[in-house]
């Protein structure tokens, strides 16, 4: 192989890439877009949660509980314009109504027992769920302080001591990003490397390639080599802003980072090259990523956890790239890449980067000859 | 494609291809045959089309759960007492966690990821519950999967306190009576399954993805492969065109609309509280304001490379990350809750919800409807004045 030609090969496609002002944008746009929205804009927390309260003004109890759900941050108290707390909730006036017993919650707990009813807005479960949660942990400090007469013994209860390591106050964002890292790296190199090669078919250009003494390897390295390095570059343009701006943690080194970005993009290519030479043209090569891609998104325990899968589809996403290198760089980012994690996946990514490699240069091949 | 032999979804295009004839003026109709040939006949966007829905409903319907189940501890039994047992025991029975063996390091397990969090039990456990007092079980939680971890703990209390009042029940202390309870009722989803959460708002996910994509793409390849030169030097008009490029495509997004409803009503079992009629002027509502933006995406690129980033950095992220579908727009800052205003799925997707499970009326969804049929408005015209000015010379 000429390494010369390989140069200036690799030189040519990131020239004609990066020529085009729109694209160019749209590189380096994607990487702010993405961080941003993850950043601070998505939350898997519960927030902002408006909540109704349906009882007479003397009943404190019920008061007390609204308006230490309202301290807590979390609620906002809402007076809506129905009477009826049904349809308060269906109108979406209200996420939660507090709807205190006939003569109010306080009188009944007076008398030793009362039932108040919490009606959930249910339509997002997950949602439905942090309200529940988070109102049953004010209504059990609300019995500690205000129901049992000071002095009395308390039924002992387990205390969980808790300690929440790598990202103490559990925010989403330290969870996101790094997925956002594995996506932008994915992005850059698979859908790039396939539409240009489609490219080339779709303007006949593919032929003169052929016919040229440069070898198949140089044209394959030569198309493949400079997608990585756009890939590369803006994972890191996007790392440098989660760190700087965003202050999500990275405890790893940049050596494991790299050795695992190195053995992804060696699947991601090899997958790029693989679509494109079952393309006719750019739209079908854009089309073909695209089938790949989504579902490798969500099998990837990038946003959806992977723990509730049913058993086969947990066996297949071992077949899953990015699953590999989504475990890696979150692990590299919050814990510091811890060794026995660290060298399985990077396994796991070579070896399907190996496979892949073989099958796409045997695809390759014969359409060059 | 000469040697091409029609295949079934082929022949049903040209079975159903006279209806172009009977709703569009006559050249835009042959336009508009063309197109629809031009989508059968490639596996690709054919696979697009009938893959992608079917790829969703399947992976959102049975692969992808919020509920928790099967979380992994592992606990540390340091007490060996019969008390610690039955808090495990319990721990287990819950069907929330799935119980492994410790290595013996509670930071090593979580560091490892083969847990979520280790149950650490002191020894003296079972002797501080004889004595009455408040007995202690560490947790270790991974906060790297926040919200795994908070799942964690709210169940692992829950379960740990309950065991705890089994325990003291069979001891001959009387259970405590809570002084103050909580009757929760879901509404508009009861059971709280999590399939009538998903599915109705996957509609908003492949109409606004596959609409927008489907017709910024091909719009630009003519452009691009300098085929729309030729198609202008015919006598065919502008606003030809335009509708016989997109029709074909309000027929597959009708199509989509038609299987997402069937499966999330024959399927998943998801009622339908709302009124049909709603549910038809919303669809084709945002049906039209998505082609539209695939139009105006199309007419600004002229290039498919960048069409499609285009797309998916205007239609795929807003569409699955700023339309309220898993993300809920009210938990996101100010900012952000008032920019998702100008974002039509956001809009769909209220719609759609309270339609399926809400029973919504017109009278609680009139602005998401007339948002969108503003929006729709607005859309329309302007791509098809830029396309008109575009190739006019």
């Amino acid at each position: 192989m000429n390494f010369r030609v390989l140069w200036a090969f690799a030189k040519k496609e990131l020239g004609q890439t990066l020529r085009d002002p729109r694209m160019r944008t749209m590189l380096f746009l994607a990487p702010v877009i993405q961080l941003t929205l993850f950043g601070l804009a998505l939350h898997n927390e519960t927030r902002n949660i408006q909540l109704a309260v349906y009882a007479p003004p003397s009943d404190t109890l019920s008061w007390e509980i609204a308006h230490r759900a309202e301290g807590g941050g979390w609620f906002h108290l809402v007076t809506p314009a129905s009477r009826d707390p049904f349809m308060a909730l269906q109108a979406g006036q209200a996420d939660a109504a507090l709807v205190a017993p006939p003569g109010g919650l306080t009188m009944w707990v007076k008398r030793g027992h009362g039932d108040e009813q919490l009606l959930v807005d249910g339509t997002n479960t997950v949602r439905a769920a942090g309200i529940q949660s988070y109102l049953d942990s004010i209504r059990l400090a609300v019995i500690k302080e205000r129901v049992l007469p000071p002095g009395t013994e308390q039924p002992p209860r387990i205390r969980l001591v808790e300690r929440v390591l790598y990202n103490p106050t559990l925010e989403s964002k330290n969870f996101m990003v790094p997925g956002v890292l594995v996506m932008l790296l994915l992005m850059g190199s698979l859908t790039i490397t396939s539409t240009s090669i489609s490219r080339e078919k779709e303007g006949g250009t593919f032929e003169t390639l052929m016919a040229s003494p440069i070898s198949p390897a140089t044209i394959l390295l030569g198309k493949s080599l400079p997608f990585m390095a756009v890939g590369f570059v803006s994972m890191h343009i996007a790392l440098f802003a989660a760190v700087f701006l965003f202050d999500v943690p990275f405890r790893g080194t940049f050596v494991d980072l790299w050795i695992a970005s190195i053995a992804f993009l060696l699947c991601s290519v090899s997958l790029g090259v693989l679509v494109s030479t079952q393309a006719k043209n750019q739209q079908q090569a854009m089309m073909g990523t695209f089938l790949f891609m989504y579902p490798a998104q969500m099998l990837s325990g990038i946003t959806y956890p992977l723990d509730n899968m049913p058993k086969w589809l947990y066996t297949l996403t071992y077949l899953n790239p990015l699953r590999y290198f989504a475990i890696l760089v979150r692990n590299i980012l919050l814990k510091g890449g811890s060794p026995e994690l660290f060298w399985p996946n990077v396994g796991g990514l070579l070896i399907l980067g190996v496979c892949l490699m073989g099958l796409a240069w045997s695809r390759f091949k014969p359409t060059m000859n | 494609m000469d040697d091409h032999s029609p295949g079934i979804f082929e022949r049903l295009a040209t079975r159903t291809e006279g209806i172009f004839d009977l709703v569009l003026p006559r050249r835009a109709a042959a336009l508009a045959r063309k197109e629809a040939r031009h989508i059968v006949r490639d596996p690709y966007t054919l696979g697009m089309n009938l893959l992608l829905p079917l790829m969703m409903l399947l992976l959102f319907g049975f692969a992808i759960s919020f509920e928790p189940k099967d979380l992994a501890v592992a606990v540390l039994d340091q007490d060996h007492s019969q008390a610690s047992a039955k808090v495990v025991e319990a721990v287990q029975g819950s069907g929330f966690f799935k119980i492994q063996a410790s290595h013996g390091d509670p930071e090593k397990d979580v560091e490892s990821e083969r847990v979520k969090a280790t149950l650490v039990i002191p020894a003296g456990f079972q002797k501080s519950v004889g004595r009455g007092e408040d007995p202690q079980i560490q947790v270790m939680l991974d906060g790297s999967d926040n919200a795994a971890a908070s799942v964690v703990e709210g169940y692992l209390g829950g379960v740990v306190n309950s065991a705890w009042s089994r325990l003291q029940v069979e001891r001959g202390q009387p259970a405590p009576l809570e002084p103050l309870e909580f009757k929760t009722r879901y509404l508009f989803n009861p059971e709280q399954d999590g399939h009538w959460f998903i599915v109705p708002g996957l509609l908003v996910i492949i109409l606004g993805l596959l609409c927008v994509l489907m017709t910024a793409l091909t719009v630009a390849k003519e452009w691009e492969q300098g085929s729309m030169e030729l198609l202008l030097s015919t006598p065919i008009r502008p606003m030809d065109i335009i509708l016989g490029k997109v029709a074909p495509y309000v027929g597959l997004g009708l199509f989509d609309v038609a299987i997402v409803y069937v499966a999330a009503r024959v399927v998943f079992h998801v009622p339908f509280e709302g009124s049909h009629l709603l549910f038809m002027l919303g669809s084709f509502l945002f049906l039209l304001v998505a082609l539209s933006q695939g139009l105006l995406i199309s007419v600004g690129t002229r290039n498919q490379q960048v069409a499609f980033q285009l797309s998916m950095m205007l239609a795929m992220l807003p569409t699955m990350l700023l339309s309220g579908f898993i993300f809920p727009i009210e938990s996101m800052p100010l900012f952000f809750r008032i920019f998702t205003a100008v974002l039509p799925p956001r809009w769909f997707m209220t719609i759609v919800r309270g339609l399926f499970l809400k029973g919504s009326g017109l009278g609680q969804l009139a602005v998401p409807f007339t948002v969108l049929a503003l929006m729709a408005v607005l859309l329309t015209g302007l791509a098809i004045r830029n396309f008109k000015t575009d190739v006019e010379p």
